[in-house]
């Protein structure tokens, strides 16, 4: 549209200055308003680039609750040799988290008193086969008792459920949703929650068969706060038959990355398919394949031991184990033996590229809760001449193919919601975790149990047996493990962290020859700590 | 200006009548395929994404993988799935009838601000039209917090006109645009001061000049406003998928984002879903078509 004519005017000219002046001001401000917590570092990280000083970050040493109990089992080893364990617990500092005696209580024994049944909603963001399986979980949870009725709203994604949560007041949020690990400083820091350590106290839940990676990836601040329900890892996914025609043996996958190198080449030149791994640049796999990454590696990926045990001040990716990821990246690409399928929306491109008619891939390192939906897909006819059988899961490869971290997400019981609704939602939440729900739930989707009596238990239990594919991410996050790394690094813009690492890849494949990985690294960290400059002095 | 008369090249807007092939600078022969050859590259280019999701919305998941671009094996299953799946009717009656409510709304507020804005005297009348203005520079993204907190207490103390989860929530904030109060204004302010001196003579109301005098004399212009409201308004994407987080009270255009998480060997789904999506706005776009270039295009002769 053009620009408005001037209006025919016999006003003297200082008055429509002042009249634009003042138009000026209303939209300086709409425009400056101050930083709300929830914007937190959302933010551009330029805009904080001259405020960023060491001295003031706040410190977190929040004591464990007075009733530890088993939970003091289960927190991530606070005494490690980690020469970057630069927190000093005794030191006197500011508790920004919520101290032990303020924890909202959990009032288990509400539905009790309630009159008539409890309705509560749950927010989650699946895709639609998965939402399919959940809801027969939520009809059975329904059918199974009267004292509560759950309704279920899809988000779409986890990214959604988590901004919509954020950006609505307490009378809109749902009585629990699921959220991910990305998400677990911000929403314990958000003091919106209920722990469910406060439930699991209340209500004595025996939690000593629950895998204590998935329940350490929730804790915060020495506090459950979240109840791990969709537990996965990361997988290798390879199709058998191109394995087979280019000599490798597809019972024996690529274990560390230059396996998965030396199979791409070997993939790529007996043109068994046209690429070797299928690759992304989006947060959820490439931005957090990095994290897993340096936990295999057993390097610290921020500060304040992977920010368990203080809040992260900085991240510490930028260094060998950094450039191995970014050179291992680069080099697939630029040698032509991977295949970038860019943001991946939905997760389905990079899947899809597998079973591509004309120029396939042959590997893809993904969510294990994946491997119901792809199985269904290739039943569908989806890979034409494959069938379910040929495709392959194996273990994440990686520095040294050691511990996996979970992925997937948490149950968290927002607070403010009133008694009845937190006793309904821990109620139902109890279901969900059952071993039987656990069974259940992880038979038709590809999620691992939570714990480790679900798989004794069927349909789980043959699946196992039957498909020993469903068992492969299981085998990862029930291995024993006393590594401080088995838990995700912890840290306040984790979400925006995995963006700025996904872009430096995506100019990685972008300039295959010309890209210089360490800078990129470097670039990507100082950003990230702006990031978490900003967000730590927001919050 | 006359269909009729023979065509003289007087330079008022003659352009429109019949002979008005002559009044361009038309090229003949070679230069005149060249012309076509280019338009139609263009058009082509231009038409292929859309193409391809018709393409897809029609053929079965096979062909689609095999990214043939050649019609064959003709299929409605995947609209039937996407209709269905996707709970299209539902979505589609919520944005008929948000974009609707706000489409006569943002013409109703707008006839009645660029009245007063165009005709009546009142203090700081310049400086109210100018902080009216000021409020385009600021992107609706900019202010989508905000509206969504106003919406949200709404729901809390006046449900009737708002809130989150509800069609009124969906439609409240583009009830009145700074746009359609400018436009309206233009107009009025280009019709001749003599009609509204007669009217007034005559003792006509405010009220009675806008329904008698103002609205059948700037309908080319109301008419664009009503279009693009509905477009706009119909094409919406952030703000619903902010302000419903219940599955019932999506829009269209956001409803389609459940079908985009679909099943992994349904890529066409969301195409399919998309294709039903377009087609009412299809159907106002074609019926509509010469309101909304002769809304465009009133105010570029008249000046």
């Amino acid at each position: 549209m053009s620009a408005p004519s001037a209006p025919s005017s016999r006003r003297p000219a200082s008055r429509r200055l002042v009249a634009a002046f003042g138009a000026l001001a209303v939209v300086l401000a709409a425009c400056g308003d101050g930083n709300s917590a929830i914007d937190a570092g959302r933010d551009d990280p330029d805009a904080v680039a001259t405020t960023e000083s060491e001295g003031d970050t706040v410190e977190t040493t929040p004591e464990p609750p007075d009733s530890g109990g088993e939970s003091a089992d289960t927190a991530a080893e606070p005494d490690t040799d980690e020469p970057e364990a630069a927190a000093e617990p005794e030191e006197e500092s500011v508790a920004t988290t919520l101290p032990p005696v303020d924890l909202p209580p959990c009032p288990v024994d509400a539905l009790d008193s309630a009159d008539g049944p409890v309705e509560i909603t749950l927010w989650f963001g699946l895709p639609t086969d998965l939402q399919a399986v959940l809801q027969s979980l939520v009809d059975e949870y329904n059918g199974s008792q009267d004292r509560v009725v759950v309704n279920i709203e899809n988000q779409v994604d986890y990214e959604s459920t988590i901004d919509s949560y954020q950006q609505l007041g307490t009378d809109q949020r749902p009585d629990v949703l699921l959220a991910p690990e990305f998400v677990v400083q911000t929403f314990a820091e958000s003091e919106t929650f209920i722990p469910v350590e406060s439930c699991i106290q209340a209500s004595g839940l025996d939690t000593s068969t629950f895998l204590p990676r998935a329940l350490d990836t929730y804790r915060y601040g020495d506090l459950q706060w979240g109840m791990p329900f969709n537990v996965s890892s990361p997988v290798l996914f390879y199709v058998k038959p191109v394995l087979e025609a280019a000599g490798l043996d597809p019972d024996d996958p690529p274990a560390t990355p230059d396996d998965v190198r030396a199979a791409s080449e070997a993939i790529v030149s007996s043109d068994a398919a046209t690429y070797g791994l299928v690759v992304d640049v989006s947060r959820d796999a490439a931005g957090a394949y990095i994290e897993q990454w340096f936990g295999q590696a057993e390097v610290p990926f921020v500060d304040n031991d992977n920010g368990r045990s203080a809040r992260a001040t900085e991240v510490l990716f930028d260094n060998d184990t950094g450039l191995e990821f970014f050179e291992f990246l680069q080099g697939l690409n630029r040698d032509g033996l991977s295949f970038n399928v860019g943001e991946n929306p939905g997760g389905l491109d990079a899947f899809l590229k597998l079973v591509d008619p004309s120029e396939p891939g042959a590997m893809r390192i993904d969510t294990s809760a994946a491997l119901g939906q792809l199985l269904a897909a290739l039943d569908g006819g989806l890979g034409g001449e494959l069938t379910r059988d040929d495709l392959g899961v194996g273990p994440l490869p990686g520095p040294t193919g050691a511990a996996a971290q979970v992925s997937g997400a948490a149950l968290w019981i927002p607070a403010d919601k009133g008694d009845a609704s937190a006793a309904a939602a821990w109620d139902f939440t109890q279901f969900l975790i059952e071993a039987q729900s656990q069974s259940t739930w992880s038979a038709g989707t590809g999620y691992v149990p939570m714990r480790t009596d679900a798989v004794e238990l069927d349909p789980i239990a043959s699946l196992f047996e039957s498909d020993p594919r469903f068992r492969v991410p299981y085998d990862l996050l029930a291995a024993p493990t006393d590594s401080p790394f088995s838990a995700r690094p912890a840290l306040g813009p984790q979400r925006e962290v995995r963006q700025v690492i996904v872009d430096a890849i995506a100019q990685l494949y972008n300039d295959p020859d010309g890209a210089d990985p360490a800078a990129l690294l470097t670039e990507a960290a100082e950003t990230s700590n702006r990031l978490i400059t900003n967000y730590n002095e927001l919050n | 200006m006359s269909a009729d008369t023979p065509f003289v090249d007087a330079g008022d807007g003659s352009i429109l009548g019949r002979d008005r092939s002559k009044a361009w600078d038309e090229p003949r022969g070679v230069r005149r395929w060249l012309r076509y050859l280019l338009l139609l590259v263009i058009a082509a280019i231009v038409l292929f994404p859309i193409y391809t999701t018709v393409l897809a919305a029609f053929s079965p998941t096979e062909r689609v993988l095999q990214r043939r671009l050649v019609p064959g094996d003709v299929t409605f299953e995947v609209i039937g799935k996407a209709w269905t799946e996707g709970r299209l009717a539902r979505y589609l009656w919520n944005s008929l009838v948000v974009s609707t409510a706000v489409t006569v709304a943002q013409m109703s507020t707008a006839l009645l601000s660029g009245y007063a804005f165009a005709h009546l005297r009142f203090p700081f009348r310049k400086t109210i039209f100018l902080l009216f203005l000021a409020t385009l520079l600021v992107p609706f993204e900019a202010t989508v917090v905000v509206n969504l907190d106003t919406v949200e207490s709404l729901g809390n103390t006046a449900s009737w006109l708002g809130g989150v989860n509800t069609l009124q929530g969906l439609a409240l904030p583009f009830l009145a645009s700074a746009v359609g109060t400018f436009l309206i204004r233009q107009s009025l302010l280009a019709l001749p001061p003599d009609l509204r001196d007669a009217a007034r003579i005559d003792g006509i109301t405010h009220l009675g000049y806008i329904r008698h005098v103002a609205i059948p004399l700037v309908r080319p212009t109301l008419g664009a406003l009503g279009l693009f409201t509905f477009l706009s308004t119909w094409n919406q994407y952030l703000w619903p998928s902010q302000v419903i987080t219940d599955d019932d009270f999506h829009t269209v255009q956001s409803g389609l984002r459940l079908l985009g998480k679909s099943a992994l060997n349904e890529p066409n789904l969301v195409m399919a879903g998309t294709v039903i999506a377009a087609v009412p706005i299809a159907i106002v776009l074609i019926v509509f078509q010469r309101q909304l270039v002769r809304g465009l295009t009133a105010g570029a002769v008249k000046g």
